[in-house]
């Protein structure tokens, strides 16, 4: 990909973002005679967001820079990037059923095991840190703020 | 009556509840999630049993230590503890990065101290003055200062403005989901009962800010460790020579005023404040090329007035018993249980207490002074903490942050979301910075629209007929100008220097 298509890309994203949100509100009426309506802003927002996309997509299209056409070298840990976006999603999808002490322990113990290496793989730190710290966490909210974290089917 | 006061501030008990407030403030105000509010409302009923001064002594220490606590995470870990904080990441997080954490806190904590004097002197001497022009403030000023604090999207957008009027637009759009203001129309919520209230900017902070980077991090794990080793710190004083002090003075007074005068209208706050602090330094300086990676004059805008937020905030609740903000309107709560009637009458009637609530908060920011610089070595710290250790358990702060904020799930699942568009943003090289001040100032704009054009039965005029408003509006479209043209003669001429224009940033993708 390069980094003019990149933009024409995300041209298009923000074009359909902007039509969206005008059609969303497109059944929206006026309850007030002298109020312009729950529908004027969003409206107003989204033909601006559609002016702004049209301008970027002109502008990615007849750019002249040669900067433009460069193809975008991914020079990055994809097992890595989506890896810790998976392990986010199941700690947030187990924050409530499982609990905040057992869904953090697990979630810090594999978070740190993803971001290391051979060199710094401390498995017994990591498994010290992620039972301490969730358990202390808890202890100051339900303790010292009075607000539960969520107990999940463990009942902790 | 100021006797009476110094008695009853200057003594054990009040200086050992101010010192408390202080420092519980400071670590509500460092975790990103909690805040000054909820220090604040936590310690309220404590308060109910003690004597009048000493019970808002303790609220106080507080709300100071909450508001100046946000820098410590905004500088250190790039997230800001406190809305107020935002703008302070902007230099204080490159400041970190290249090693100069404990300077930039050091500068910080000092400015926050400065601000909080300024905004202190101005509630106390000039407050009934200010209060009169905060009443000459309705629904079209407030449109058009909403309008106005907009057009900082286009000095915060870089090089590329088209990309930061996509964030800002899209943080604007953002802040339109949920209840209306006026009529209280359901827009963009999709059938969720979650979504009525809109989403919480404590969510939207922790979800762009923090775990975005949380996921570059994923992305560039190979350097993780090389990363840690560039970071180093260093401390000495509060990391400001006397000649840079002497030519940061401007900064500290224009960015006072700002915080002051935003203080003082009910309902914009410390992160506007700290916001329109830092365009206006980023103007009027000579170098503004250099905001952004990393300097000190960024940083000293920004907490200068986030901090004179403070006194500014306390002219409206004081002279007219109206709260500038949420933690303002707690603080009333407390004011009136101890039986201290805010309003024109409060001199007469509670004037021990008023000058109490001077003397306090002038104490409180000494405390933080103090306190913050004690602890500046261990704050700094973190950085030493391995960053495959440190970032799952920032992560893991985050989403108690984000629960907390209204102890619901929701958020913490909203935090991913914003997460994930902090990372497209990224993928499309679009700032974030706007999509902030888009979310923060959507709600203002479109309320004060509404509410104006009711006032005036529909007419449009009224924006441009109001003086103050019309001032507002001339000079956001001068300085939108300027930028705009500023931006296409940078354009122009990286094109015949055939460059390219666009620099990429650390972690795009």
């Amino acid at each position: 990909m390069t980094n003019k298509t990149r933009d024409i890309l995300c041209s298009i994203i923000v074009l359909a973002f902007g039509a969206a949100m005008i059609y969303f509100v497109k059944d929206v009426r006026r309850v007030i005679r002298s109020d312009v309506g729950s529908a004027f802003v969003p409206t107003l927002i989204g033909w601006c967001i559609i002016a702004t996309g049209a301008a970027k997509l002109l502008f990615s299209i007849f750019t002249g820079l040669k900067s433009e056409n460069k193809k975008i070298v991914f020079n990055q840990d994809f097992f890595g990037g989506v890896g810790t976006i998976v392990l986010m999603v199941l700690y947030m999808l187990a924050f409530e059923p499982v609990g905040f002490v057992v869904a953090s322990a697990v979630y810090l113990f594999l978070q740190m095991l993803l971001l290391s290496d051979s060199t710094n793989r401390h498995i017994l730190v990591f498994a010290l840190v992620a039972v301490l710290l969730p358990v202390a966490v808890d202890a100051l909210f339900v303790f010292v703020i009075k607000m539960p974290l969520p107990v999940g089917v463990f009942g902790f | 009556m100021i006797t009476a006061a110094l008695a009853n501030v200057f003594n054990p008990v009040c200086l050992f509840l101010i010192w408390v407030g202080t420092v519980i403030g400071i670590i509500f105000g460092s975790v990103p999630g909690l805040s000054a509010t909820m220090a604040v409302v936590l310690f309220l009923p404590m308060t109910f049993s003690l004597e009048a001064t000493r019970g808002i002594a303790l609220l106080v220490g507080l709300y100071m230590g909450g508001i100046s606590g946000g820098l410590i995470s905004a500088i250190l870990l790039k997230i800001p503890g406190t809305p107020s904080s935002i703008s302070t990441v902007f230099d204080g997080g490159p400041m970190a990065e290249k090693g100069e954490a404990g300077r930039a806190l050091g500068v910080g904590i000092l400015y926050s101290f400065i601000g909080s004097i300024m905004g202190i002197l101005a509630l106390m001497f000039i407050s009934p003055m200010l209060a009169k022009v905060c009443l000459l403030f309705g629904p079209a000023e407030y449109f058009s200062v909403a309008v106005f604090s907009l057009t900082i999207i286009a000095a915060l957008s870089g090089k590329d403005l088209l990309n930061g009027l996509i964030a800002g637009l899209t943080g604007l759009a953002l802040s339109m989901v949920g209840m209306a203001p006026i009529d209280t129309k359901v827009r963009y919520t999709f059938g969720n009962y979650q979504l009525l209230n809109g989403f919480d900017i404590t969510v939207l902070l922790i979800g762009v800010f923090a775990v975005t980077d949380i996921i570059l991090a994923g992305f560039g794990r190979r350097t993780l460790s090389q990363r840690l080793e560039q970071k180093k710190y260093q401390l000495k004083g509060y990391g400001i020579s006397m000649l840079e002090f002497i030519q940061q003075i401007p900064n500290a007074i224009i960015s006072s005023i700002i915080g002051i005068i935003i203080g003082i209208l009910p309902g914009i706050g410390g992160s506007t404040a700290g916001l329109l602090a830092y365009t206006a330094e980023k103007s009027r300086s000579k170098h503004p090329e250099k905001f952004g990676t990393g300097i000190i004059d960024g940083v000293i805008a920004s907490e200068t007035s986030n901090n004179a937020v403070i006194g500014g905030s306390l002219v409206p609740l004081l002279c007219m018993g109206i709260p500038g903000n949420t933690v303002a309107a707690v603080f009333l709560g407390g004011l009136l249980v101890h039986g201290i009637n805010p309003g024109p009458l409060i001199f007469d009637k509670s004037g021990v207490y008023v000058y109490g609530i001077y003397f306090a908060l002038i104490v409180a920011s000494v405390f933080m002074l103090i306190f913050e610089r004690m602890g500046l070595r261990i704050f700094a710290k973190l950085l030493d903490i391995p960053k495959h250790i440190l970032l799952p358990i920032i992560m893991i702060m985050c989403c108690v942050g984000a629960y907390s904020s209204n102890s619901r799930v929701f958020d913490v699942q909203c935090v991913l979301f914003f997460a994930l568009l902090g990372l497209l943003f990224k993928c499309f090289r679009i700032p974030s910075t706007p999509l902030i001040i888009g979310f923060i100032l959507g709600s203002m704009f479109e309320e004060n629209l509404r509410m104006a054009l009711q006032a005036s039965h529909g007419n449009w005029m009224i924006f441009v007929e109001r003086p103050i408003s019309l001032s507002f509006l001339v000079i956001a479209v001068v300085f939108c100008t300027y930028t705009v043209i500023t931006n296409l003669r940078g354009r122009k001429q990286a094109e015949e220097e055939g460059k390219e224009y666009h620099e990429p940033e650390e972690g795009e993708l």
